[in-house]
């Protein structure tokens, strides 16, 4: 469901490989989530770019996971977004908890100057 | 001339693999309903957010049998109604009946975080209609405080109208949003 295509001592950047993220997968999503911060105990950028459709329950398990990650000091950056699932973040202002890029490796460059 | 109404019925077997194709067929039913000086764009992301949370609810609560969606345009409004006789919604029966219908009494928080209120309005003792605020960001402290559960949120803030009904007669579950062109 996610695949690792970048590592640096500082953040994990995962291709989330799904094109669809709804209730049916959210669970196994956050465990993967979960078990890559434990893992590498890096800040996580995700690559959204292959998403076309999520529901709330794929939006409560990333802010489940974004718990999870700021307990241990870390993060979890979105990038790639489509832009009508921007919007949904926006519409319930998730974009006030989650930092938002337009590209993995523009997210990659602002987590380096953190 | 394009004709802005439609009236089609869908039945949804609540399966989570069926989610997608039939959030496509019903956005497909509806795109040729939207009258020209609509934006398109929004209605169709509105309408995307709504029936896919819509569509969740049923595989959650609806139970084994089937959904049956209504979805109806008279060129001004289009009206998504979902019926299904599954459990109740946890706000039936929740209302207090010592104050009378109708009245600021009936409107009562039902989720709180720093992002969003969201409010449900007893209009009468089993028709709740919804509504939200934006909360203040000023005393956000952390991320542990926002809420996981954003279904009704979305459907909510997508809709210009969104209420639900519990036909005890018939034990339905009645959602029925409105979108305005």
């Amino acid at each position: 469901m996610i695949t690792i295509v970048q590592e640096s001592p500082k953040y994990l950047i995962g291709e989330v490989t799904i094109t669809e993220a709804n209730l049916s997968n959210s669970d196994e999503f956050k465990a993967e989530l979960v078990k890559l911060l434990d893992e590498h105990h890096k800040i996580l950028i995700l690559d959204l770019q292959e998403l076309k459709y999520v529901d709330s329950a794929f939006l409560g398990a990333l802010v489940s996971s974004l718990k999870y990650a700021i307990s241990l000091k870390l993060d979890i950056v979105l990038a790639g977004l489509r832009t009508d699932i921007r919007d949904l973040i926006k519409l319930i202002r998730l974009d006030k908890v989650f930092k938002i890029y337009n590209y993995a490796e523009e997210a990659s460059f602002a987590v380096n100057k953190m | 001339m394009q004709n802005c109404t439609c009236k089609v019925k869908f039945e949804f077997d609540n399966c989570a693999d069926k989610l997608v194709s039939s959030l496509e067929y019903m956005l497909g039913q509806i795109t040729p309903c939207i009258p020209p000086h609509a934006d398109s764009n929004d209605i169709l992301f509105r309408c995307k957010a709504i029936i896919t949370e819509l569509l969740t609810n049923a595989i959650k609560h609806a139970g084994k049998g089937s959904t049956r969606f209504d979805v109806e345009s008279d060129g001004s409004k289009l009206i998504i109604r979902k019926t299904d006789t599954g459990m109740p919604l946890y706000l039936v029966n929740t209302r207090n009946n010592t104050v009378p219908e109708n009245t600021a009494e009936n409107k009562r928080l039902i989720s709180a975080d720093p992002l969003s209120s969201l409010y449900a309005n007893w209009e009468t003792e089993n028709h709740i209609r919804f509504s939200s605020e934006e909360g203040s960001l000023d005393d956000f402290l952390s991320v542990e405080e926002v809420a996981e559960h954003f279904g009704i949120l979305i459907i909510t803030n997508s809709s210009d109208e969104f209420t639900y009904t519990y036909n005890k007669t018939t034990r339905e579950n009645i959602f029925r949003v409105r979108v305005d062109f």
